[in-house]
């Protein structure tokens, strides 16, 4: 770009600055400077030749690339690195008993669905992709997904606890299968927590309240550029805001999940009360719903307590560990009642797939008691099926955290689910990002925040 | 001449051709279209095909994929009612006057300064050169590593001599302040090396008869050089002002269009419509009439230099 730019120079003009001024006008290019028209055609014969022999150097790759061919699966994904490693080994595995090779596709969390949208607008869209449960409804309701109702085993089927199936259901039919679930908890410094003579809860039942949170933080011992807590609500995560609606029993959409349902006192309390994190000094305000992720910031002891969800682990251990720092995990404060997000993703298949058979048959093998269970392990994860649920795992990293993990999940309603997988819940998230960061950081009153809130949840599912 | 060939000189319209340079012009047309095809090919493709297609997709309410729904000019009427188009646009006004001049400004100081024979003038020319070659994501990276405002360079470095840390993410000056420092960072390097080889057009004479009229330094550079330098100003200026009309890879990484949307440009607004809410026919609306104010501003100054041609 800044070789085009460059070469865009007109030539009277950087190379006779004093022509303006003196009132003459440059001389056209090609005459007076011993460039005659031959010259000029000669030279730009060579340099269409050398574009040419530049030409010969590119093609398009052929071959395998990322789209549905027949006789393989492509999968695009994103994976942290204790997950691509299970993928990997999960669809070697798939491929030594089907025959089928797996092409794994691995690109970041914020580039994937971008990619895949121009694939599918392309007619070039892999034969699976890992999806969010809150993107899941806007591709089955653009017809975008191969429905797996009839294709999967009911045995698959039916072993998904109902909010999960629920996730990855629009209409009653299956459009693919949640491969797996987190949510958040609340991780402490143990010794900030100690010095501040806290005893965090250990059990579901005798989770904070709003109030005693809210306390407990302000007993954090801070220095000038320390803060006490921060919530992971940045940018997709903006629906992590609602399990302060959920917590004090109000909800995001109505009933039917056509409209908005911001205007009550639940919300209206949620909001005032997490507008008061950043009005008080409670959270660092670079936190923001548009700020930094907030895990970054428990790593360099910027604050003392950290909403975050269990995936975050396998990055969280190694560095606090490094630092010989130690944490812990409490549950997430509760009003009415307790209520976490719904986190997690889920594996689906494209309706553009030429292999919608293998597609489906590597969808059950994954979801699968076995598969799944490998998976959660290894890559710290929470199970979508009863019987893993039930009967527990063994996980790679702090057992002893996961087990809390598993019971906060307990508590992802299926009401908040049906609300954060409505088709056009990603335009809704925009909004809830643009109408929290004004009321964090803009400080707007509570009541126009909501009004432009319900406004625009109108107009995003209309 | 024969009286045969003095018809043919007399019948012949003023500006029509002598019989063999039309000969001479019909041959050469094919080698200019040979030329020109594979530019029109691109520009075809990848210009004017996009943007035809992206005022089509306008008028239409689409995700992506699926069915479209068409809405006319609904997606246009909705943008100009809408406060964070006209804040973005305002963010990138801003954004273009604080950049550009400043940019110009040390990039002239710069050209000046290294504008004659010394030791280390390529390795210089290079140095200052260098941010602009670099992707725009690397250095929003390095940007947010200097102006983080936790546990950022610039506010350690103030915090470890007993200064305030400044709010570079979380208040709307300062944010713009960091985008704007960063940006100008990059930017300051090519308007040095375009008035670099501007300042080799002008005459020593010029300097050495100011010279000898008793004029000091500043007076020569501020009443001989610049002025003989104005041609490349504006032709800088309005490259800068449809740059910065363009910008997103520095403000995604660096700010996000936060806080609020203090620093939420034309362009990472339409991403955000097109790619986070799924709004293709409403981004694209906003990528057309951006189109249309770069357009605007590129054919504002186009008369303007014509007229100044014409003038002269």
């Amino acid at each position: 770009m800044a070789c085009h730019r460059v070469a865009g120079l007109p030539a009277g003009d950087h190379s006779d600055p004093v022509a303006p001024s003196s009132g003459s006008i440059p001389p056209p290019s090609g005459h007076g400077r011993g460039l005659s028209r031959r010259r000029f055609l000669a030279a730009a014969s060579l340099g269409t030749l050398a574009l040419t022999g530049c030409g010969t150097g590119f093609s398009l790759a052929r071959g395998e690339g990322t789209g549905s061919v027949e006789g393989r699966l492509s999968f695009s994904l994103w994976a942290g690195d204790a997950e691509l490693t299970v993928f990997q080994e999960l669809a070697d595995a798939w491929t030594r008993s089907s025959g089928v090779p797996v092409a794994l596709n691995v690109v970041p969390f914020g580039e994937l669905l971008t990619g895949v949208d121009a694939q599918l607008a392309g007619d070039r869209a892999p034969d699976l992709f890992r999806v969010t449960y809150q993107d899941i409804g806007l591709y089955a309701a653009g017809g975008a997904l191969l429905d797996v109702t009839d294709r999967l085993p009911r045995e698959v089927t039916q072993g998904f606890t109902d909010a999960f199936r629920q996730a990855v259901s629009q209409d009653g039919r299956l459009y693919g299968v949640p491969h797996h679930t987190d949510t958040s908890l609340v991780l402490y410094d143990v010794e900030a927590v100690q010095a501040a003579g806290l005893d965090p809860p250990t059990t579901l039942d005798e989770a904070w309240t709003w109030e005693e949170f809210t306390d407990a933080a302000r007993r954090l011992p801070t220095r000038a550029d320390q803060f006490p807590f921060a919530v992971n609500w940045q940018q997709a995560g903006a629906y992590r805001w609602l399990n302060w609606v959920a917590q004090n029993g109000g909800r995001l959409l109505d009933d039917d999940l056509t409209g908005p349902a911001v205007d009550s006192r639940a919300v209206r309390e949620a909001l005032v009360l997490t507008q008061g994190f950043f009005t008080e000094g409670l959270v660092p305000p670079t936190t923001s719903t548009k700020g930094s992720y907030a895990d970054e910031l428990f790593t360099t002891q910027t604050i003392g307590m950290v909403f975050a969800g269990d995936f975050l682990l396998p990055t969280i251990e190694p560095t606090l560990a490094e630092q010989g720092r130690q944490y812990g995990a409490t549950f997430l404060p509760r009003a009415e009642s307790a209520a976490a997000d719904l986190g997690g993703n889920a594996v689906v298949a494209t309706a553009t797939s030429v292999n919608p058979e293998a597609a489906a048959d590597f969808l059950a093998f994954l979801a699968g008691d076995e598969a799944q269970a490998r998976f959660c392990e290894q890559a710290v994860v929470l199970p979508t099926r009863t019987a893993l649920i039930e009967r527990g795992l063994e996980y790679a990293l702090r057992p002893d955290l996961m087990e809390l993990y598993v019971e906060q999940a307990t508590t992802i309603s299926q009401d908040l689910v049906e609300q954060v997988t409505v088709p056009q819940f990603n335009a809704v998230n925009t909004s809830l990002v643009e109408r929290l960061e004004s009321a964090f950081l803009g400080n707007a009153d509570a009541g126009e925040v909501l009004d432009g809130l319900a406004d625009d949840i109108e107009g995003r599912l209309s | 001449m024969t009286t045969a060939a003095t018809a043919a000189v007399t019948v012949r319209a003023p500006g029509t051709p002598e019989p063999g340079r039309r000969r001479r012009r019909g041959g050469e047309a094919p080698a200019a279209w040979a030329l020109l095809a594979p530019n029109l090919l691109l520009f075809g493709l990848f210009l004017l095909l996009p943007l035809l297609a992206t005022s089509w997709l306008s008028l239409y309410s689409s995700s992506g994929f699926g069915p479209r729904e068409y809405v006319g000019a609904d997606n246009y009427r909705e943008l100009f009612a809408d406060a964070t188009f006209w804040r973005s646009a305002l963010n990138t006004a801003v954004y273009a006057g604080l950049t550009v001049p400043v940019s110009l400004v040390l990039g002239l100081g710069v050209a000046l300064a290294i504008n004659r024979p010394m030791r280390g003038r390529g390795l210089l020319r290079a140095v200052y050169y260098l941010p602009y070659v670099i992707s725009g994501v690397v250095v929003a990276v390095a940007g947010r590593w200097l102006f983080n405002e936790n546990v950022g360079v610039v506010n350690r470095a103030l915090r470890a001599i007993g200064l305030p840390g400044v709010a570079w993410q979380s208040e709307a000056v300062p944010a713009m302040a960091a985008l704007v420092l960063i940006s100008v960072w990059t930017k300051v390097g090519f308007a040095m090396v375009v008035y670099l080889a501007a300042l080799q057009g002008v005459p020593a004479e010029y300097r050495e008869a100011a010279a000898t009229d008793g004029a000091s330094r500043w007076q020569t550079l501020r009443h001989v050089v610049v002025p003989l330098l104005r041609p490349t100003t504006v032709f800088l200026v309005v490259l800068g002002v449809i740059e910065s009309f363009q910008v997103f890879d520095v403000v995604y990484v660096l700010t996000g269009g936060g806080p609020g949307n203090a620093t939420e440009m034309l362009v990472t607004y339409a991403y955000a419509e097109g790619f986070d809410a799924r709004r293709q026919g409403y981004a694209a609306a906003i990528g057309v009439v951006t189109y249309l104010v770069v357009l605007a501003l590129t054919a504002v100054w186009w008369r303007r230099q014509r007229g100044r041609e014409v003038v002269s």
